[in-house]
Parts: C-alpha cells; sequence; structure tokens
C-alpha cells in the first residue's frame, strides 16, 4: 500500500477555492461552516443521538430507522448572526477556508482605515478599522502609546476582519 | 422581661429604625434598589446588640416581612455576640422566642412564626452544652404544656412545630453550622438522643390521641386536624432521626433463622432508612400498641371520609401515611428478642393495613384513571419495599399467605402488571405516578430477587409463575409500544443520555424478573425473536419493514440485559440465575439460552450480506447488533483453561445447585463448541467493518463499534490472542493504516480504534511478529504526518479545511496510539513519538490560529508524557524534556499578550475557553512530568545526566504562568489545576523556590494572595498548604543557620500604605486579616492552623507587634480584654513549644480552633 492516499489532496494552487466539501457528520463542534452562503463558526453539534435521526424528505420512511441527520447552529464569523441547517450526516457540507495572518500595525489613517505592512515589505491599506467600540480604543490607545501591534487579519470567502491584536514591542 | 439584652434606646429611635427596616422591606417587594436592602438590612443584622430595636419591630410593626427580618436579625446577631452574652440574656432571648410564637399562633403569617421558632431553635442549640438540665427543663415545661393541649389548638401547633425546628436542628444534615467545630454538634447531637427524643416523642403522641378523638367526634375543625397533621409530622421526623447510641443487638448472623435481615442497606435509594432506635424505645413504639392505633385511626378515618375524594391528599392523611410506611422499617433491638416473632407481627399488621391501597391493583388503576388519587398507591408501594429488604425473600412470600389464598410476590407481580400496563399504554400523557411507583416497585423486585442468591432463599412455584407472567405483560406492552413508536422522530437529544441511562436500569430490572423464570421467559424471548426475523424475511420487499425492526431493536435489547449483566468496568459472569436454571440440559444444543444466544447471532451475522443489509439493517438496528455481541462476547467467551470453577461465585456448593453442575458447564463452553467462539470473533469483527464504513456519518453506532465491541475483543488475554489471529482483524488493521475510508469517521472514534489496535499487539506471543505489526500500524501514520509537514508548500496548502481535517484525525490516531503504551510496546511508541516531535513544533507553528490543532497537539504530548515518562531513562528523558520545553516556549510565544476581539460575546467567550483548556493542557503536561521524581520504572543506572525535573518544572510554570490571566483563574477546574501543581511544587521541591528568578518568585506568591480569597475551599486549602511549605522551609533553613528565604522581597499591605517586606511578613499579615475579619470558614482552619504555626515562628517580632497594634485600636476595654487574653491562649496554652514537628502542630490546630470560636464574630462587629 502506498503512503499517498494519506497525502492532503489539495495541491497549493486550489487556495483559491473559497469552500471545501466535507462529510457533515465529521464536522465538529467549534468548526467552520458554510450556511445558506456564510462562513459560521459552528456553536452547537447536536446530532450524534439516536433520537436525532430523520430520514431523507424524498422517501416513504420515516422515523427511527432512517439516517442520521446533524443540526448545525453556527454564528456567522463577520456579522454574529445565528444561523441554523439540517443536514443528513452522510451529505457533504461546505467547509470555508478561514485563513488569519498577521499583520504588523503601520498607521490609522483618519478616514477609518489602517495600514498594514505585509510580509514581503509592501503596505495593505484596504482593511477598515473594526466598528466595534472596545477593539477600536484598544488598537487606537495601543497605537497612540507607541506599542508596537501586530493585527490578527482573518478571511473567509472575499471577506476580511480584524479579530486580534497583539502587542510584540517591549513595554 | 429580665435580662433582655440591648440598651433600651427612646421610643423615637426605635419608631425611626422600625420605618427603616419596613421601608427596605417594601422596596424588596418591588424588586428596587437591591443594594439599599441590602445595606440597611445587613446594618441591622451585623449591629452590635440590636435586640431591643428587634423586639420592638417583632412587636410593633404591621408589616410581616420586617418582622421577619428582625427575627433574623435576632438570630444572627446572637450567635456572633454569644460569647458577649451572659445567661440570663440567653435564657431571656429564647423565652421571648418561645413566648412570641405561643401568644400569635394564629397570627396570619404562618412563615413569621416559623422564623421565630427557628431561632429559638437555634439558639437553644447555641445554648445547649451551658445551660444546665434544670435550666432546659423550665424552658421544656412551656413547651410540653402547650403540646398536650393546655392552653387550645394554637399554641398546640406552635409547640408541636417548635419541637420539630428543634429536632431539624439537631439533625447534622440539616443544622445550621453556627461556626462551631464538628465535636459540638456531635454533643448536642447525642444528648438530645439520649434524654429528650423519646420524651418528645410521646408528648406528640400524647397530642395526637387527644386530638383524634375530637376530630373523630366532631365533624373536622380545621386547627384540630392541623395540630394532629403537625403532630403526626413531629413523630415522623423523630424517626427519621439517625439514631447512634442504643443499637446493642449482637446478632451474629445477618439474618434470623426466621427470615428477618438486619444488613439491610438498599433503602437508601428512596431516601428512606433503617430506624433502629434501640430497646429503649420498645415500650413507646412496640409495646403500647402504638402502630395498631395508628393504623386503625388511619382506617377509621379512610372510612369517614370515603365521600371525599380530595381526602387522600390532605396533610393529616398524607402525614398519617408516611408514618406508617415509616413504621415498617423499624428494626434491631427495638423488638424483643424472640426470633424476629414481634417483628414479623408488626409487619405483619401494617400489610393488612395497606392491602385497600394496593389491591385489587386493576380496580385502583382503574379508578387513578379515572381521576382518583394515587397516593395511597404510592405509599403502598414504598411500604412493600421496606418489608421486602427487611426480609428474606421466602418470609417476604409467605407473609401474605396468612392473609390471603396467595403469596406477597403474586400480589406484587398483579401490582406491577398494572403499573407497566398504565404507563405503556398513556406514554404521552402525564403519568408521573406510573413512573413512580414501577421504579418503586423495580426497586422491590430488585431486592427481594437478589435475596434469591444471597441467601439461598427460594421463591415458591407460585411466585415464579407470577414473574413469568409479569415478564410477558412486561415485552408484550413494550413490543406494542415500540411498534407504535416506529415512526416517531424523537428530536429530544439533549435528555438523551440521561434517558439512556435510565432506560438501562429499567431493563435490567426487567432481566432480573426474567431470569427468575427463565425456564419459560428465555424460550418465550427465542421464540418472539424468531417471528420478528421471519416476517421480516416474508415481508422482503413487500411491506414496510419499520415497525418490525423497532420490535427487533426493543428484543435485541431486552435479551441482552437478560442474557448478560452490565458489568461497567468488572469482569462479567454469566449471570448466576441462568448457571442455576434448567439443571436437566445436558447438550448445548438443547440448552435455551445457547438457543436464544445462536438465533440472535444468525440474525446478526445477515447483517453481513449486502442485500439484507440495505434492506433492514437500519443504523439503529445495528447499533442494537453491535451492543448486544459486545455484551455477549464479554460474557458467554470465557476462558477454558481456567477450569469451570475457579472463576464461579462459591453458591455452586450447596445441595440444591449440584444436581446442575452438567448444564452449568454446558453454559460455560457453548460457546467455544466446534470452533464456533473464532467464527464469531470473526463475525464481530467483521460486523465491526461494516459498521465503520458502510454507514457514513452515523457517529453513534461508530462510537459504539470502537469503543464498545472492538475494545471488548482486545480487552481480555484469551480472547485477544485468538482475535489477533484472524484474517479480519489483520484486514481492519490494514484499512486502518493505509486506506482513506477510515478517516471518514469522527476523530475521537479514529483515536480509540487506534488505542485498540495497538493494545492488540501486546497479545501476539512472537515479539518479531509483535514488532512488525505495530510498524505496521503505527508506520504509515507517522511517514504521512512528517512527508506532509515537510512539503514545501505547506504553508499554502495547510490552512485548507481538507488538510486541517487530515492533520487532526492524525493527531487524534497517535494519542489513541500512546494511550496504549504497555511495557512490552513502550519502545516503539517512544520511537514514534521521537519521530514527530519536530513535526509537532512546525505544526505548533503552522496552525497558531487555529486552535482545534493546538489543542490536539497539546492533549497528545499530554497523553504521551504521562504514559512515557514513568519508563524513561535519562538520555531519552532529557530528550522528551527539551522537547516540551521547546512546546511550551512556542505555544507561549504565540499566545503571550494576545487579544481575541469579536464582534460576538459568545465568539469571544469561546476563544476564552479555547485558551482555558489549552492552559489546562499545559498544566497537566507539567503535573505529568512531575511524576517522573515520584514513580521511576527506568533501569538506567547513570543518574549524573539525568534531567533536574524539578528545574525544569519550575522553568515550565514560569512559561505557562505569565499565559493565565486572573480572568482565566475564574475557570474552577483551572485554577484548582494550578493551585495543585504550585502547592506540590513549593511542597516537594521548597529549595527550588529559593532559586528562582525575582518575577517568577514574585508571579507564584501573588496568585497565592488571590488562591487565598477564592471561593473554592480546595484552591484555599491548596494555598495555604503553600504557604505552609514555603514558610516551613524558611524556618528549618534559618534554624541551620542559612538564609532561607529571606532575600525574597514583596509589596505588602501595610497598616500604613505599600511597604517592602519579606516573604513571611508579607504572609503572616494577610493571614491575620483573613482569620479576623473576614468571612473565614471553619472547615478551613486545620489547614489555616499548619500555615500560621511556621510564620508565627519565622516572624516572631513582627507578630508580637501586629498583636499589639490591634488591641490598641480596639476601644471597648471589654473586648480588648477578651481578645487579649484569647491571644495569649493561641501561643502559650497547651505547651506550645518552638518547632514544626507533628506534636507541636496538633496542638497549635487546636489552640486556633479554640482561638475562633472564641474571638470570632464579634471583631468583625462595626
Amino acid at each position: 500500500m502506498s503512503d499517498e492516499e494519506h497525502h492532503f489532496e489539495s495541491k497549493a494552487d486550489a487556495g483559491a477555492s473559497k469552500t471545501y466539501p466535507q462529510q457533515a457528520g465529521t464536522i465538529r463542534k467549534n468548526g467552520y461552516i458554510v450556511i445558506k452562503g456564510r462562513p459560521c463558526k459552528l456553536k452547537r453539534f447536536p446530532g450524534q443521538s439516536v433520537f436525532n435521526k430523520v430520514v431523507e424528505v424524498s422517501t416513504s420512511k420515516t422515523g427511527k430507522h432512517g439516517h442520521a441527520k446533524c443540526h448545525f447552529v453556527g454564528i456567522d464569523i463577520f456579522n454574529n448572526k445565528k444561523l441554523e441547517d439540517i443536514v443528513p450526516s452522510s451529505h457533504n457540507c461546505d467547509v470555508p477556508h478561514v485563513n488569519r495572518t498577521d499583520f504588523q500595525l503601520i498607521d490609522i489613517s483618519e478616514d477609518g482605515f489602517v495600514s498594514l505592512l505585509t510580509e514581503n515589505g509592501g503596505t495593505k491599506d484596504d482593511l477598515r478599522l473594526p466598528t466595534d467600540e472596545n477593539l477600536l480604543t484598544q488598537l487606537k490607545d495601543g497605537f497612540d502609546a507607541g506599542k508596537d501591534l501586530v493585527v490578527t487579519v482573518m478571511s473567509a470567502m472575499g471577506e476580511e476582519q480584524i479579530c486580534a491584536l497583539k502587542d510584540i514591542g517591549p513595554k | 422581661m429580665q435580662g433582655f439584652p440591648g440598651v433600651g434606646s427612646d421610643l423615637q429611635t426605635l419608631q425611626a429604625s422600625m420605618h427603616a427596616i419596613e421601608h427596605a422591606c417594601s422596596l424588596i417587594q418591588m424588586h428596587m434598589n437591591p443594594a439599599e436592602v441590602e445595606r440597611v438590612i445587613g446594618s441591622l443584622r451585623s449591629s452590635s446588640m440590636p435586640y431591643q430595636t428587634c423586639r420592638f419591630i417583632l412587636e410593633a410593626s404591621q408589616m410581616a416581612s420586617a418582622r421577619f427580618q428582625a427575627a433574623g436579625a435576632i438570630g444572627d446577631a446572637a450567635i456572633r455576640e454569644w460569647a458577649l452574652l451572659t445567661e440570663e440574656n440567653k435564657r431571656s432571648l429564647i423565652l421571648f422566642c418561645l413566648n412570641y410564637v405561643m401568644e400569635r399562633s394564629s397570627a396570619p403569617e404562618a412563615y413569621v412564626q416559623s422564623k421565630v421558632s427557628s431561632v429559638a431553635a437555634r439558639l437553644l442549640k447555641r445554648a445547649w452544652l451551658e445551660f444546665s438540665d434544670s435550666e432546659k427543663v423550665v424552658i421544656f415545661n412551656e413547651v410540653k404544656q402547650s403540646i398536650v393541649g393546655v392552653h387550645g389548638c394554637g399554641p398546640q401547633y406552635a409547640g408541636i412545630h417548635f419541637v420539630e425546628l428543634l429536632v431539624s436542628e439537631f439533625s447534622p444534615s440539616t443544622s445550621s453550622a453556627m461556626g462551631l467545630p464538628r465535636e459540638f454538634h456531635e454533643q448536642c447531637q447525642s444528648s438530645l438522643e439520649r434524654n429528650y427524643l423519646k420524651e418528645f416523642y410521646c408528648w406528640a403522641q400524647a397530642a395526637m390521641l387527644g386530638l383524634a378523638d375530637k376530630i373523630m367526634s366532631s365533624s373536622g375543625n380545621v386547627s384540630e386536624e392541623r395540630a394532629c397533621a403537625g403532630a403526626i409530622r413531629l413523630m415522623f421526623q423523630i424517626l427519621n432521626w439517625n439514631f447512634t447510641i442504643s443499637d446493642k443487638s449482637n446478632t451474629k448472623s445477618n439474618v434470623l433463622p426466621s427470615g428477618i435481615r438486619h444488613d439491610t442497606v438498599v433503602l437508601k435509594k428512596f431516601d428512606r432508612t433503617l430506624i433502629k432506635p434501640g430497646s429503649a424505645w420498645r415500650d413507646t413504639l412496640i409495646s403500647c400498641g402504638h402502630t395498631n392505633w395508628l393504623l386503625n385511626f388511619y382506617g377509621a378515618l379512610r372510612e369517614k371520609y370515603s365521600y371525599d375524594t380530595l381526602w387522600n391528599d390532605s396533610p393529616l392523611a398524607y402525614s398519617t401515611r408516611q408514618l406508617i410506611v415509616q413504621l415498617c422499617s423499624l428494626a434491631g433491638a427495638v423488638f424483643p428478642s424472640d426470633n424476629g416473632e414481634t417483628q414479623i407481627k408488626h409487619l405483619l399488621q401494617i400489610l393488612s393495613a395497606i392491602l385497600p391501597w394496593v389491591e385489587p391493583p386493576d380496580v385502583i388503576a382503574a379508578s387513578i384513571r379515572s381521576g382518583g388519587s394515587e397516593s395511597e398507591l404510592v405509599d403502598g408501594c414504598h411500604a412493600l419495599l421496606s418489608m421486602a429488604s427487611l426480609t428474606t425473600t421466602a418470609l417476604f412470600d409467605n407473609l401474605l399467605k396468612s392473609l390471603r389464598p396467595y403469596c406477597t410476590v403474586h400480589l406484587l407481580a398483579a401490582l406491577t402488571c398494572e403499573v407497566v400496563k398504565a404507563l405503556m399504554n398513556n406514554q404521552r400523557e402525564e403519568e408521573t405516578w406510573a413512573e413512580e411507583s414501577l421504579d418503586i416497585l423495580l426497586e422491590t423486585w430488585n431486592v427481594i430477587l437478589e435475596g434469591i442468591y444471597t441467601d439461598r432463599s427460594s421463591i415458591s412455584k407460585d411466585g415464579v409463575y407470577a414473574a413469568s407472567n409479569l415478564f410477558n405483560v412486561i415485552v408484550e406492552s413494550h413490543l406494542k409500544a415500540a411498534a407504535d413508536s416506529a415512526f416517531e422522530d424523537a428530536d429530544n437529544s439533549e435528555y438523551f443520555h440521561a434517558s439512556i441511562s435510565k432506560r438501562d436500569e429499567r431493563l435490567a430490572s426487567y432481566a432480573l424478573v426474567a431470569r427468575v423464570a427463565a425456564e419459560s421467559t428465555v424460550p418465550f424471548l427465542a421464540r418472539l425473536f424468531q417471528e420478528r426475523f421471519s416476517a421480516l424475511s416474508q415481508g422482503l420487499g413487500k411491506s414496510d419493514p419499520t415497525r418490525t425492526l423497532e420490535e427487533l431493536y426493543w428484543l435485541l435489547l431486552i435479551t441482552g440485559h437478560v442474557l448478560t449483566d452490565s458489568g461497567e468496568g468488572e469482569t462479567l459472569l454469566i449471570p448466576e440465575a441462568l448457571q442455576m436454571a434448567f439443571p436437566d440440559v445436558v447438550e448445548a444444543a438443547q440448552h435455551p439460552v445457547a438457543m436464544l444466544s445462536w438465533s440472535v447471532i444468525d440474525f446478526s451475522r445477515q447483517c453481513l450480506d449486502p442485500a439484507m443489509r440495505s434492506a433492514y439493517f437500519s443504523p439503529r438496528l445495528m447499533e442494537a447488533v453491535v451492543w448486544f455481541l459486545a455484551r455477549w462476547v464479554a460474557t458467554y467467551l470465557v476462558p477454558l483453561d481456567t477450569g469451570m470453577g475457579n472463576i464461579k461465585p462459591t453458591i455452586s456448593e450447596g445441595v440444591v445447585t449440584n444436581g446442575s453442575q452438567p448444564s452449568r458447564k454446558v453454559l460455560q463452553s457453548f460457546g467455544w463448541e466446534n470452533n464456533q467462539g473464532n467464527i464469531i470473533l470473526d463475525s464481530a469483527i467483521r460486523i465491526s467493518l461494516v459498521a465503520l464504513t458502510v454507514y457514513p456519518g452515523e457517529n453513534e453506532l461508530q462510537a459504539l463499534t470502537c469503543q464498545k465491541l472492538l475494545s471488548v475483543l482486545v480487552r481480555r488475554k484469551h480472547i485477544c490472542t485468538r482475535v489477533v489471529q484472524l484474517e479480519s482483524w489483520r484486514e481492519i488493521a490494514r484499512a486502518f493504516a493505509n486506506e482513506n475510508i477510515l478517516f471518514s469517521i469522527s476523530a475521537r472514534s479514529q483515536r480509540s480504534l487506534a488505542e485498540t489496535l495497538i493494545c492488540a499487539a501486546s497479545c501476539l506471543k512472537d515479539s518479531e511478529t509483535s514488532l512488525q505489526y505495530l510498524k505496521d500500524v503505527i508506520g504509515p501514520m507517522t511517514a504521512c504526518l512528517i512527508e506532509n509537514t515537510s512539503r514545501t508548500d505547506l504553508k499554502s496548502v495547510a490552512q485548507q479545511a481538507d488538510a486541517i481535517y487530515m492533520v487532526s484525525c492524525l493527531l487524534e490516531r497517535l494519542r489513541g496510539a500512546v494511550r496504549a503504551t504497555q511495557p512490552r510496546t513502550q519502545k516503539t511508541i517512544f520511537e514514534m513519538g521521537y519521530a514527530v516531535m519536530n513535526p509537532l513544533l512546525s505544526l505548533l507553528e503552522i496552525y497558531k490560529n487555529q486552535s482545534g490543532v493546538v489543542y490536539l497537539v497539546l492533549k497528545f504530548v499530554v497523553d504521551f508524557v504521562d504514559a512515557q515518562v514513568v519508563f524513561l531513562g535519562a538520555k531519552e528523558t532529557s530528550i522528551l524534556v527539551n522537547f516540551c520545553m521547546q512546546l511550551l516556549q512556542v505555544y507561549s510565544s504565540h499566545n503571550i499578550g494576545k487579544i481575541s476581539i469579536s464582534l460576538s460575546s459568545s465568539l469571544l467567550s469561546e476563544s476564552q475557553s479555547e485558551k482555558y483548556k489549552d492552559l489546562r493542557a499545559l498544566l497537566q503536561l507539567l503535573r505529568n512530568m512531575c511524576s517522573k521524581d515520584l514513580v521511576d520504572f527506568s533501569t538506567d543506572a547513570e543518574q549524573e545526566d539525568r534531567p533536574d525535573i524539578a528545574q525544569v518544572v519550575y522553568v515550565g510554570l514560569h512559561i505557562v504562568t505569565p499565559l493565565i490571566s486572573l480572568d482565566l483563574l475564574k475557570y474552577p477546574k483551572l485554577s484548582r489545576d494550578y493551585f495543585a501543581l504550585v502547592s506540590h511544587m513549593l511542597e516537594v521541591y521548597p529549595e527550588k523556590v529559593a532559586q528562582l528568578n525575582t518575577d517568577a518568585f514574585t508571579h507564584i506568591t501573588s496568585t497565592l494572595d488571590l488562591g487565598l480569597r477564592h471561593q473554592d475551599i480546595d484552591v484555599v486549602e491548596n494555598c495555604l498548604a503553600a504557604i505552609n511549605s514555603l514558610a516551613s522551609y524558611h524556618f528549618k533553613e534559618r534554624s541551620l543557620g542559612k538564609e532561607g528565604l529571606s532575600l525574597r522581597i514583596v509589596e505588602t499591605q501595610g497598616s500604613n500604605g505599600l511597604l517592602q517586606a519579606s516573604v513571611t511578613d508579607h504572609f503572616l499579615r494577610l493571614l491575620l486579616q483573613l482569620l479576623l475579619f473576614e468571612d473565614f470558614r471553619t472547615e478551613l482552619a486545620g489547614s489555616a492552623a499548619d500555615a500560621f504555626l511556621p510564620l508565627i515562628l519565622c516572624e516572631q517580632e513582627l507578630y508580637q507587634r501586629l498583636i499589639q497594634e490591634l488591641l490598641e485600636g480596639q476601644s471597648n476595654p471589654a473586648l480588648k480584654s477578651r481578645l487579649a487574653s484569647a491571644f495569649n491562649s493561641l501561643t502559650n496554652s497547651n505547651h506550645l513549644s518552638i518547632s514544626l514537628d507533628r506534636p507541636n502542630r496538633q496542638k497549635f490546630r487546636k489552640n486556633l480552633h479554640h482561638f475562633l470560636t472564641e474571638i470570632s464574630g464579634f471583631v468583625k462587629i462595626k
């Protein structure tokens, strides 16, 4: 038997794809999933029990002897809305490609955009300041105090958002 | 009133206070301004000598809730200021409360009266050991007068209620702590039991007798009934007392020849205990015909009110039945030693009285269905349970014979039948009475059926027949219910696991009933199974099989329960009842148990046929199949070579069982006959493979397969050695190692599958084969992980969902593998771990933002260290230790100073809890490393280049602790882990602390500060232990002339602002503050003493100075002198010396205890 079969199937160029199929039954709580076209983080993952089984709608039999279904409750990672979905657990679901990248914060501009230093030395200027008050103050205060800040930018399915902040400079 | 404490104020001040309290109470009722309310009421409770004010409010206020608060304040203040009150004060407070309730016994707000009574009870208990007997007599005389009815019904009830509260105050489980040691409560308890309890009972009895006459003659005066119900409740409560003195019944055997038992413990399940008041109670309870009178009283009342259906639930009826049921549990020396005759008579009396409550069962059930009261039935069931627990099975069975033409078991069966029917027919409705009584009745069955094996007594033929009948009814009504519910999609997964264990418990009880009548029930089950099975094959493709599938599902469950015991974690044995049954069967082919087993196993095998499988084997049915096989294999494939007799319980020596010996042998061996054993094992493996591969997404089924069935196959050696020889096992191992298909089962199941497969390696006899097998299973996992992490394009593919999934699966598998470490396989597994060390570090780097993966890496390392560390030699240990340090550093560099932000508070709290789980894993890692110093199996001789574990763990702590923010320490499990580790480290390696750098040291001490004020008592205890070790170390070092910790400087809160001080200085101040001025919990006094003593010894001068300051701050001269003498005796009494040996610590513990009871409370008064 070759070990080939265990390789990650995706190739490097597949990074362009925004989602991947994955069997619903193997998706874990705290994982990501696309529900109604939105990337979500799973809050709850019931559907592991015998009682939660419902059969495909198309067949005539219903009841306890059907197949398991997963009832997903997710939270949209960008706008924080709650979304739900029910999927037969043997079917595939779309899983979003959620990327997090660290950038050093260079500047905060007047018009509400941040300027970030990319890995290859360029700048990234198209990201808005977060709307959240708390985060905004932390970001601004830290920047005004002259701290070296690294922000983590989360991106999925064509959207981006700052999701974490780290002080790497000396105190 | 004479001697009432407190200084009298003028009317205006009193009224002002009353208005303030009334105002606060009205705010409570409107739910306004809780902080203000708390302040006002709190100030009354904690003020000095508030008694006059409270008394004024109690007597003058029109507002009930204000009176309630005032009563509470009297209680709190008096307990706190106890030491300041004179004997006169105390007595007058108690008498005031008592008179108050007697005089106002008919006041409308009963809760105020009840509160005042409970304050009186509490104070009387506090004074119990101080008051002389004559003083108590004065108080109790008054109470007695009202209880026997001298002052009329109202005060009578008030008196009864007071005694009820008093008894509950004296019972250990319901007493209030009062800041006193346990010894105090114990002394009070035994004193009350010895001197008063029986007297109280007699008062209540007298009250009841007096009132009963009135009730029976007049037509229902409400207050008389209330008082009578109260008296009966009081008697019930007294019989609930946990009698400790008394029972001197020196019976050698636990069972009297007549069949009365003394060894009962099973009553606990329904909050009932045996009542053994001892011979002193005989005249009150037994010889005066008390029980008989009570039974007649209830019977007469029942007759009188037969027109009123609600009467059954009235307080009087309820409490009388409670008392009757309670009297069933009387046992021990209260009965004369006449071989149980009196007790049997007593039980018979009660039995004949309760028969109308439960008989005839069908009529009773019908009347309940049409709206009647179920209380009598439920209480009757309780009484039956109590009787069954006190008697042997044979005696219980015969009890009814003198009253009826049939035996007790017959009645029990008929009753259970009706309840089962009622329950199964009305599952939709709220039939709680049926649930409740079924639970009690099944418990009764458990008790009498277990009795068969422990006492070797037996049930009559009639009883066996009744049991068999009952089982038929059970099976039929359940099958019907199963078929009817087959089409439901019950979506209540939340309740599911609770209801599973409830269901299993019930099925296990049914199974006991079935086994008693095995001769008829086992063939009955076999027949039903065959019928359903053939119905299925006949209807092939023609009709919808769902109903039959659900019936088969239920049959599989009940068959599994009848044939096997659940035996979590024990070696399963073939149920004794089945071994004893069928004495005449000599051939395996004819043994009903074997026949039933084969028909179920044959059915299970059908799922290997794809056509059958897709037609019938739904995931749910497969779950039952897998579950059944796991239990059956564990029970019936018994080791052949250990001999038939050895593993069996010794009961088989008896004359009765000798005759069935051949059939026993048949039962022990039929599983292995004609190579059947191997075939079954082979099928089990193939069925598992089917369950894992053909049912995608059925997580529950796959979890059951991996965790139950496959793990049973490797658990015991005699099975495992056969299993590993089978081709199918090699197949499953191959599929696991090399094929993608098993990656689609849930990650957790993959972990347990890996564990199972690795476990099996130690059953391969030849070490070479074993090694090869291990390599075949482990090799591909490690190779894949290594190869993938060394890919050049790793960075770009790693974040893709499928890559993350693959990595998670591999990590789970590795984790499963290390958990299966055994001495024989340890080396290979260490090599595996060694090979993936670097890849793991790079995974940690790449996936620093994927908390799920990070957590899996950490958990793997935790388990790896746990499994391996005790075996490792010096070289390997240092490899492991270096790896762990690197891991900690990488983790810390990613996470230190990081703030997660999110719009969603729930996602934010989730990321917080992810962090918490990581940190907990890291602490576990450090703790597992500590164990190297305690347990070490390595054979290495060279000790020099062995890494210093303590040093390493401190470095680890130094890396980890900055990550633990004070917020995170609010997670109880994390803080418990952290403080347990810190206190362990300080206790075992205090000398290493001295070498820590300042930052690390400060951090540790500052977390100890925090921990001392923690809610969790374990945490505080750990912190005190840590301080104890620090201070003791310092003290010992100094007495050897070394410096110890003197150079360690921390900031501390002095009397005027912050100051720099030594550690011991700091903790001494802190502890003194805690002990004197804050709510210090008395149960911690012992550990506090242990920490306090070395601190005092280290800092004697400071200690004296602090005390001096404290005394000077106290303005009240009386308090000042008390305080001074308390401090004096703390350090000087009991010949305390300057050392830290055990006796000295014990003395100090005693002193501190005394000190705390002496001063606690009054220094806190504002």
